[in-house]
């Protein structure tokens, strides 16, 4: 059985086209089906859709043979864990965009901030720069609108210099070419005949070149920053994504009107009619450290990725200070085809089968780091993925670690729950050491509105 | 469960870390206590530095170079929730110059010398944890200081009798001269150094082509291994004319070359030594033994400052301990020691009570006493104890005697005085 990984999302489309030009069509991945699995070749292969982030890593893992994904994320892969599994073949010549550094000015911090979702080519990048001092900070999404504040330079991935300048932002250096590539497994191309899709595959035309390796300017040249002056404005973080319109309903039930921050849209920087007070639209993901570091002074953010920070840095001094009461749902244990209805039973199901780690696979690393821990498992190696996870289990990995709400995608997919260990909702949180001085005073009265409309009664269908 | 990558190793132990057996490590205390003997004859005293220290004190320019930088072993710490990372320990030197300008800059000399490991991810088999000993001369001692250095670290090889040691010098200054001199600008400069520490040669080739002035051929600097202070002689004046900032290296080498041809040592003489480190700025040091190297360091000017401090001169060695260990023969028992093993003959308490007791007299008296039979045991006598009379016998390959006292066994045990 030949597998490959498949993306999911910006090459979606041209993937298509590819595979049908390779006379390897999927009809049900052309036309979008929501399944994540898909026969091909006549029943000799199987192909699996994924985030393209965790295409590299289930190829290199080898529980895919090949792989389509962005060149920059086989980077990512390969500055982490320069021996891995992976063969570059071809580039596919669609998906083109480049990885460039941007800032929003001319200064930086002594200790560079540098954010992006490419946090290991970032790594990479300030090592080779020789900076004395740096930071990165991995983000899920919106490193754009991190400068100036909240960071100095930016990873990020635009077109061209113009898209870079379309975030407001100056581009610094072009570090990655990046762009589809044909990826396998090292081991599945030694000894596995792969010929039925490779050669198809390749018969598609296009040259073969050497991948473009990673580029890093002799200097930024950026000037240090003098210290900046102390803040005098509140600063309020507000999730995108899922977790928005819960957030809005919140702010509607604490009688806070954002302009600008409706569904459908994202504007980074909507204006609050809070007198003194700043909004910046990030992940809710990555608002714990944010708050941890003081850069916001308050976040409206999902319980659970508060939960995944504090399991990763237990002495953060970020704390949940309002229980919002939506968005709610529980963080679960699944597994699927395990006789065992415990997770004790099914580690047993497992070792009887194989002495081979258990594969823990969740968007959530340090909770199924932390869950893996407190229950034994023994040998196990956590995957991070970044979406798809209801596709997982049993065939990429023997548990997963994920949010559920009515358990509908559950029961869809013939899933089951061995352990509900966590409840979430939506929630304030805010750094131990409160802001000082004229921020006070707009901190407390912010905090009690949105403590008020966290008090008053939630409309039935509050929760996820 | 069926990738590949997932099956079961055989072994539970991390890839590229080894263990020790106890062979290994009678060995591995041979040569520490050599060490540590001979720095404290010297005036030198231990310190130990944390196996975590902040990555930022590896990543400026002139520290670590991005080869070596490349393999650390960097992550978050718990409490890293800041984004700076933290490292294990990839290097000695940089964390004693850390501790120096941070503990006991006092503006007096600091002769420090360290037994600890470092970590760097291989994939090459070799191993990740790499065993030093070394020394730190921190403190303005000029050329003398690097006479020392060189002297301390055969010192600390003599007790382990190893042959074919060959000591190999150069100076920092060497390489960077020539490549100013070439009209490099810094940056191409560290390129062009971190070549030449790779060993690529075609630098040579290029440098060689923007000194039109030189009216000698590079290669006598760089493909050339010289003896002693003549080399040097030999260098110096056609080499200096074209590029004049070559002559305080040279001079400094030659100070160094001369005093230890003084005393008996004829180093051999090269241009490049210092591999993948950025932070030596004066003169360099390797000493081979059984054609691998087992001693390396230098002078390190800057790397004070760079690490926080005030700049302050210094120098040190590290000794690695892995090819050592497999140079020194298998440790072998003195033929005079007299190893013992108690056997009880009954299963009381009192009786065990006394064994113990037995065992402490004998052991007071300098002899080995077993208690416990152990797998590495090669016992030359046995001593039966028992609570009836008598109270012990000795049992030796060819005979055995009986005894009421234990002074009396004492006394035939006793080693010779």
């Amino acid at each position: 059985m030949i597998r490959i990984a498949l993306p999911t999302g910006d090459l979606r489309k041209d993937t298509a086209a590819l595979l049908d030009a390779a006379g390897i069509g999927i009809d049900d991945y052309t036309t979008g089906s929501r399944a994540l699995r898909f026969p091909m070749l006549d029943g000799a292969g199987v192909a699996r859709v994924f985030r393209e982030r965790d295409i590299p890593v289930q190829v290199a893992l080898g529980n895919y043979d090949a792989g389509i994904c962005s060149l920059s994320w086989i980077e990512e892969l390969t500055q982490r864990y320069p021996g891995h599994e992976v063969v570059r073949v071809r580039n596919l010549g669609y998906g083109g965009h480049g990885l460039w550094l941007a800032s929003a000015g001319d200064e930086a911090d002594a200790s560079l901030r540098i954010v992006s979702e490419y946090s290991q080519i970032a790594e990479t990048v300030a090592r080779r720069l020789r900076l004395r001092r740096y930071r990165v900070f991995p983000v899920w999404g919106a490193a754009e609108a991190y400068p100036p504040e909240d960071a100095d330079v930016a990873l990020i991935a635009a077109a061209d210099a113009a898209a870079v300048e379309a975030h407001g932002l100056r581009p610094l250096a072009r570090v990655l070419e990046t762009s589809a590539w044909l990826i396998v497994n090292r081991q599945s191309l030694a000894t596995k005949d792969l010929a039925p899709l490779l050669s198809r595959l390749l018969a598609t035309g296009g040259a073969a070149s050497a991948a473009p390796a990673i580029s890093v300017p002799a200097t930024l040249g950026l000037r240090e920053s003098r210290p900046r002056p102390e803040r005098t404005r509140l600063r309020l973080a507000l999730p995108d994504g899922h977790a928005q319109s819960h957030t809005i309903a919140s702010l509607q039930a604490a009688g806070l009107r954002v302009p600008g921050y409706d569904e459908g849209t994202v504007v980074r920087r909507p204006r609050i009619e809070v007198d003194g007070v700043d909004v910046k639209v990030i992940r809710p993901q990555d608002m714990p450290q944010q708050v941890a570091i003081g850069q916001f002074d308050l976040a409206v953010t999902g319980r659970d990725w508060l939960f995944d920070h504090l399991v990763q840095f237990p002495s953060s001094p970020v704390e949940e200070i309002i229980d919002l009461r939506r968005s709610i749902y529980g963080l679960a244990a699944i597994v699927k085809d395990v006789q065992a209805d415990t997770v004790g039973g099914a580690l047993k199901e497992w070792r009887a089968r194989s002495d081979a780690p258990i594969r823990v696979a969740s968007e959530y690393p340090n909770i199924a780091d932390h869950f893996a821990r407190e229950r034994h498992f023994g040998r196990y190696s956590v995957i991070p993925i970044a979406g798809a996870s209801e596709g997982f289990v049993p065939d990429d990995a023997e548990i997963l670690i994920e949010g559920i709400d009515t358990g509908s995608s559950v029961r869809a997919n013939k899933l089951t729950v061995l352990e509900r260990f966590y409840e979430s909702t939506n929630c304030v949180i805010a750094n131990k050491q409160r802001p000082e001085g004229a921020l006070r005073p707009v901190f407390d009265a912010l905090v009690e509105r949105l403590r008020s409309g966290a008090a008053a009664p939630v409309a039935a269908g509050g929760g996820a | 469960m069926g990738s590949p990558m997932a099956e079961a190793s055989t072994t539970q132990r991390s890839r590229g870390m080894r263990d020790l057996l106890p062979d290994e490590m009678d060995r591995m205390r041979t040569v520490e206590d050599a060490f540590a003997a001979a720095c404290r004859g010297w005036g030198y005293r231990e310190v130990r530095t944390p196996v975590i220290e902040p990555l930022h004190l590896f990543t400026s320019a002139g520290t670590l170079s991005p080869q070596t930088l490349d393999r650390v072993y960097s992550f978050l710490d718990w409490d890293g929730w800041s984004g700076e990372r933290v490292v294990l320990r990839p290097d000695s030197t940089i964390p004693a110059a850390r501790l120096y300008a941070e503990r006991l800059d006092g503006g007096r000399v600091a002769k420090l010398f360290y037994n600890q490991n470092i970590f760097h991810f291989t994939d090459d088999g070799s191993s990740r944890e790499e065993w030093q000993c070394g020394v730190e001369l921190i403190g303005d001692t000029g050329a003398a200081g690097d006479v020392e250095l060189v002297l301390l670290a055969l010192e600390t090889l003599k007790p382990l009798r190893l042959s074919d040691i060959t000591v190999r010098l150069s100076h920092a200054g060497i390489v960077r001269s020539v490549l100013a001199a070439a009209g490099l600008a810094p940056n191409e400069q560290s390129s062009a150094y971190n070549r030449l520490l790779d060993g690529d040669m075609t630098v040579v080739d290029e440098v060689e082509a923007r000194l039109p002035q030189l009216n000698a051929p590079l290669r006598l600097l760089f493909e050339v291994e010289g003896k002693g202070s003549a080399y040097i002689a030999n260098l110096r004046g056609p080499l200096t004319a074209a590029m004049p900032a070559l002559a305080p290296a040279l001079d400094e080498l030659a100070f160094v070359v001369a005093a230890l041809e003084a005393r008996g040592v004829t180093p051999a003489v090269q241009a490049v030594l210092a591999r993948r480190f950025e932070y030596y700025s004066g003169m360099v040091m390797k000493i081979e033994a059984g054609g691998g190297r087992v001693i390396a360091g230098g002078r390190y000017d800057d790397l004070i400052g760079l690490v926080g401090g005030k700049r302050v001169p210094a120098s040190g060695f590290a000794t690695y301990l892995a090819p050592l260990l497999d140079l020194l023969p298998p440790p072998t028992r003195n033929a005079a020691e007299r190893r013992i093993v108690l056997q009880p003959e009954g299963e009381s308490a009192a009786l065990l009570a006394s064994m113990y007791e037995t065992a402490e007299r004998l052991r007071s008296a300098g002899l080995c006493v077993e208690s416990v039979e152990g797998m590495d045991s090669v016992p030359t006598h046995r001593l039966i104890c028992r609570e009836g009379s008598p109270a012990f016998t000795l049992v030796w390959p060819d005979s055995q005697e009986h005894f009421e006292r234990i002074d009396d066994v004492a006394r035939v045990l006793e080693p010779e005085r």
